[in-house]
């Protein structure tokens, strides 16, 4: 049996009350989901009260997923991000834009943003230091802006198609591409730059 | 610039073929090409560098665990029963038997007791208040053996509650045996009073014509009062709140 099958069965007797069934679920995609949201939300704390709502929101529209319109793995995953599309814009989170390097505005001073944005932490040679090199990635990739992080995500890290991430995040397949490449780059900017100042 | 051309490919078709060199798809004399391109071109050298580099950080950061709490916090918050397969986990590990159980239990409940009899100040009274009890038991007559003997089956205590309330029920007749025999006797002295008292009228008109001087003899008053005169008494208007206690003695 395809593991599609087994989950849209899954899928059928959780909605017919099966207990057991639901717990299946969670077991299968709760790890997927609290990466998804531990690489966005920066936190494991906001990760886990995420991964919460992502689930008790999914056990009460589980009945709305239709299995002809896609996969499983895409409507969780849809689900998912606008959580924390919505998490982002609850905690109005200010996020260096995809244009790090390049001046924000006509009107404001030519800094590049990356130099504007003060770093209140310890020094880079300190923290780079003090680190390990997943720490300091998993920092800069929260400096990115959500459309560039959430593609970057689910491409790179949860190893999704091109077709599926831009189901997820309702753009076109080129827009996705566009963003993967400017999100990658911007990443390596900022990464050159730390250790550029650590070196 | 987009337009330019470099080894043959212009940058707008290098772009093209960027996601698939990426990915790893390009093959042959096309991925030459590419190459050839990225090698000269000052615009998309350095991209296709920054963009492999930041996708080489992206690969290098590992799935994190999650807690090992967040499925039952899940499963709480939604459905609300426990995860069967930790249940199960826990269940079938180690299973306690009653034994071990009782002995936990006990170990929990007498653990502090012991730990306060074991201090001699505590030792020393218990023994005290030991050896009390026994003297005083083998004072007032009760041995162990009798309590051994106490017949404290069904039958037993059934036979015990019948002969004890036989025993209360002749206690109570033949108070009321006294009792009665009491009454009579009053009865009986009420009806010989009438006889003692022209004695005592005659003994007082002797008292009267005596001229002799001599002492009078004591006369012995009687205080008895007669039961058909009523006793009188002066009630003040705020009499003072008295309590009566009245003690009942279980027999």
């Amino acid at each position: 049996m395809e593991d599609a099958q087994i989950v849209n069965g899954l899928v059928r007797r959780c909605i017919a009350g099966d207990a057991v069934a639901w717990e299946e679920i969670v077991q299968r995609y709760n790890r997927r989901i609290y990466n998804i949201c531990y690489r966005f939300a920066g936190s494991p704390d906001d990760a886990q009260d995420l991964t919460q709502e992502v689930f008790i929101k999914m056990y009460r529209t589980l009945s709305s997923y239709d299995v002809e319109r896609g996969a499983f793995m895409t409507w969780i995953t849809t689900m998912t991000r606008n959580l924390l599309v919505d998490h982002f814009r609850k905690t109005k989170q200010d996020r260096v834009t995809d244009s790090i390097d390049a001046p924000p505005s006509e009107h404001e001073d030519s800094m590049p943003l990356s130099d504007q944005i003060p770093d209140k932490g310890p020094a880079p040679d300190t923290k780079v230091q003090s680190r390990e090199t997943g720490a300091v990635v998993h920092e800069a990739l929260q400096k990115l802006s959500p459309e560039l992080r959430e593609a970057v995500i689910l491409r790179d890290l949860q190893d999704m198609d091109y077709r599926e991430i831009a189901a997820v995040l309702r753009v076109p397949e080129g827009t996705v591409k566009s963003r993967i490449n400017r999100g990658r780059a911007e990443l390596a900017r900022l990464l050159q730059r730390i250790y550029r100042q650590v070196m | 610039m987009p337009g330019e051309t470099h080894n043959g490919m212009q940058c707008n078709e290098f772009e093209g073929l960027l996601f698939d060199a990426l990915d790893g798809l390009l093959t042959g004399a096309k991925q030459d090409r590419f190459q050839a391109h990225a090698r000269v071109c000052a615009k998309c050298g350095p991209m296709l560098a920054e963009i492999e580099a930041g996708q080489h950080w992206l690969k290098s950061l590992v799935e994190v665990e999650p807690p090992a709490h967040l499925v039952n916090d899940v499963l709480a918050a939604t459905s609300g029963i426990p995860s069967y397969r930790l249940e199960e986990i826990a269940t079938s590990a180690h299973k306690p038997s009653f034994g071990e159980r009782l002995r936990e239990w006990s170990d929990s409940v007498l653990a502090p007791f012991w730990s306060t009899v074991r201090q001699p100040r505590f030792a020393m009274s218990f023994g005290m208040a030991f050896f009390s009890l026994s003297v005083a038991l083998s004072v007032a007559g009760v041995k162990p053996n009798d309590l051994k003997q106490a017949d404290l089956s069904r039958s037993g205590l059934r036979r015990t509650y019948y002969t004890t309330s036989a025993r209360v029920v002749k206690y109570y007749e033949n108070i009321r045996l006294v009792y009665e025999i009491e009454s009579k006797v009053q009865e009986l002295r009420k009806v010989t009073r009438p006889a003692g008292r022209k004695e005592e009228k005659e003994r007082e008109r002797n008292h009267k014509n005596n001229t002799s001087g001599e002492p009078e003899p004591r006369q012995e008053r009687n205080y008895i009062r007669d039961e058909n005169q009523p006793a009188l008494a002066s009630v003040p208007e705020n009499p003072p709140a008295v309590s009566v206690t009245t003690i009942r003695r279980l027999v």
